[in-house]
């Protein structure tokens, strides 16, 4: 499947949607008025720079931040009517930054994962014995299962937080920049897997820094500043120098991969003429 | 590690029992039954094991039997049960704020409770049994706290510091209270201010009775919520826990459990702060180790009563004396030992 082809979603009704959603932190608001629909089964990365609400909007999707007005839907239905163990069950939210309590081994933390099926008469069962190997599997952590997170590189500990949202077994998932601290071999381990999680049905954002990367993995691709969405489609079709110049207040030559046919960065320098405004607000 | 206790046929249920709590568990149960047994022989007459534990279901000598029962069984069952009520207490606390500091008695709870209890003893006006003036000064001391600063917060320190200065502020009470007392009612209001097990008012163990098994089966319920909770809000609520509710039901046990064990006992709270580490180190790290917290609080406040009686007998040394003694260095110990997070 060339995942770059992106369809609009008139065969894939979006199973989140934004309407109208505004978050505010205190007073002030960070997400205004906005509207969005995830393609289902598909990968959608949200970019933009620092403190443009990328976070806030995951948790705004996730019913972690009650929404000043607007709602969130899934599958057409306010997130807010959903029991809190059903929500659990059909979205997982892997945080920007998450501790654990201490001593806690990887493969426990990815037993929690486990816990929105799990109930006073059902504790552990066969079932989540086998999601707990195969999430342990698709993190490459089967040698590291039993060491604790502490004891762990940020990578590793970053992976088993992977792990733990896999675990949860959920069609959607939202996970806030997975790979920041992955290497090169890992990070793309992390791509190809949420990949492979989309093709098996799976509907999935990441918020990403890396553009490259995001023009690679995602079909979808939204960017954000300010707290609006400024652009939003095929990463082929939306990102223009242009684009980056707004979001970043760089200059940039864009190529097309010879491979993927995505757009690629190269020589990337700030921008000569001054920023319009500033990008961090 | 882990093992599959029991399980329906069908697989629709099954129980899962964590191999290192249960072991920790059981060796905290057999120290404390070995400590409550030198609690029943030890004393200004020494009686042998055997006479005690026949004196105890009432075989024996008259003396021996009044003496294990009335007396010593009376002291021993106020230990077991407000050492027990202030560590759950304490690892509740603890877990819903995410800081090893945060237990009752650091945040003012105790002081609050003691406050209450001491004006109702010297005669303020009050007319409240000293256990139902605990409550009420416990659940005061809470909510300026959670007033003050606004609820817990992500680290609870905020919550700490404002505790803090709301214990001091009912410590100062307490001691203006027993200043202007009648020395007699001063002398009855004393062990509440330092912690003895010497004038357990029975009417509190009676209660602590009945209230500590309950709110054992409730901690019980909350603890895989609380295990969940241990991380963040986010993660936790990501999980389906429904963590506000969680918070209020676990705060409202913490609070209930130390304004009792405080109507038993005075405010030996720093017990609050050594038997949940004790049962952190011992337990495994998955779960929150609610009833090993509970049996290490008992075993640490039957064994400070009974070194408070005998070390210098026939003088008495208060049990809450005995365990800032020893809790002072080790709250030093939480605070300074390297590489160690003091959030829970
Ligand atoms: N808890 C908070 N209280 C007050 N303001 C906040 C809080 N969290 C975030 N903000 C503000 O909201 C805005 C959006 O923050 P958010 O974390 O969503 O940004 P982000 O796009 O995820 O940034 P980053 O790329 O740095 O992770 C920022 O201006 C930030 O300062
Ligand atoms: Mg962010």
């Amino acid at each position: 499947m060339n995942h770059l082809a992106y369809d609009p979603p008139a065969d894939t009704p979006s199973p989140l949607r934004a309407h109208g959603l505004t978050l505010a932190h205190g007073r002030v608001p960070v997400i205004r008025d906005l509207d969005l629909a995830l393609p289902r089964g598909r990968v959608t990365a949200i970019v933009g720079p620092n403190g443009c609400g990328k976070s806030t909007l995951l948790a705004g999707l996730a019913r972690l931040h009650a929404p000043e007005a607007g709602r969130v839907t899934l599958d057409d239905r306010d997130i807010r009517d959903f029991g809190a163990r059903e929500l659990a069950r059909a979205l997982a939210l892997l945080p920007q930054s998450v501790t654990a309590p201490e001593g806690l081994t990887a493969a426990e933390l990815i037993r929690f994962g486990r816990q929105p099926h799990q109930g006073w008469l059902r504790q552990w069962s066969a079932e989540d014995a086998r999601v707990v190997k195969a999430a342990l599997a698709a993190a490459d952590l089967e040698a590291l299962s039993d060491r604790p997170l502490d004891a762990m590189s940020g990578g590793q500990r970053q992976r088993a937080w992977i792990a733990m949202a896999i675990a949860q077994q959920t069609s959607l998932l939202l996970l806030d920049e997975p790979t920041t601290a992955l290497d090169l071999g890992h990070a793309i381990e992390v791509f190809e897997l949420v990949r492979d999680l989309a093709a098996a049905g799976k509907t999935i954002v990441m918020v990403l820094h890396d553009l490259g990367n995001a023009c690679r993995y995602a079909d979808y691709l939204v960017a954000m500043r300010s707290g609006e969405i400024v652009a939003a489609g095929a990463p082929s079709e939306v990102v223009t120098r242009a684009l980056v110049h707004e979001l970043y207040g760089v200059d940039c030559t864009l190529l097309t991969d010879p491979g993927t046919g995505a757009p690629m960065l190269t020589n990337v320098r700030r921008a000569r003429a001054p920023k319009s405004a500033s990008a961090d607000t | 590690m882990w093992r599959i206790a029991a399980r329906g046929h069908d697989g629709r249920w099954s129980i899962l029992v964590d191999k290192r709590a249960t072991a920790a568990n059981l060796l905290l149960t057999g120290l404390l039954l070995a400590a409550s047994l030198a609690s029943l022989c030890l004393g200004s007459a020494s009686i042998g094991a055997t006479a005690a534990l026949r004196g105890l279901f009432g075989h024996g000598d008259a003396m021996t039997v009044f003496v294990i029962r009335e007396l010593r069984l009376t002291r021993l069952a106020a230990g077991l049960l407000s050492g027990a009520a202030f560590a759950l207490a304490g690892c509740l606390m603890q877990t819903l704020a995410r800081n090893r500091l945060a237990t009752p008695g650091i945040i003012g709870i105790d002081n609050g409770a003691t406050a209450f209890a001491v004006a109702s003893v010297v005669g303020t006006g009050f007319g409240l049994a000293p256990p139902a003036m605990a409550l009420a000064g416990a659940a005061t001391a809470t909510a300026i706290t959670f007033g003050l600063a606004g609820g817990v917060g992500t680290r609870g320190y905020r919550f700490i510091v404002a505790g803090i200065g709301v214990g001091a502020a009912f410590g100062a009470g307490t001691q203006l209270m027993l200043a202007r007392a009648p020395i007699d009612n001063a002398n009855t209001a004393y062990p509440w201010t330092v912690g003895s097990l010497n004038a357990a008012d029975p009417l509190a163990v009676e209660l602590l009775a009945v209230g500590l098994p309950a709110a054992l089966v409730g901690a019980g319920l909350l603890a895989r919520a609380l295990a969940a909770v241990r991380f963040s809000d986010a993660v936790a609520r990501g999980l389906g826990i429904r963590v506000g509710r969680c918070r209020l039901h676990a705060l409202a046990l913490a609070v209930l459990l130390s304004a009792l064990a405080v109507a038993v006992a005075g405010p030996v709270g720093l017990i609050a702060l050594m038997g949940p580490e004790i049962a952190r180190h011992l337990s495994s790290r998955r779960g929150v180790p609610l009833f090993g917290a509970a049996l290490a609080g008992a075993l640490i406040m039957v064994v400070a009563d009974l070194v408070g009686r005998r070390v210098l007998a026939p003088i008495e040394i208060p049990a809450g004396l005995i365990t800032s003694v020893v809790g002072a260095p080790f709250l030093l110990w939480i605070l300074l030992r390297p590489g160690h997070r003091i959030g829970a």
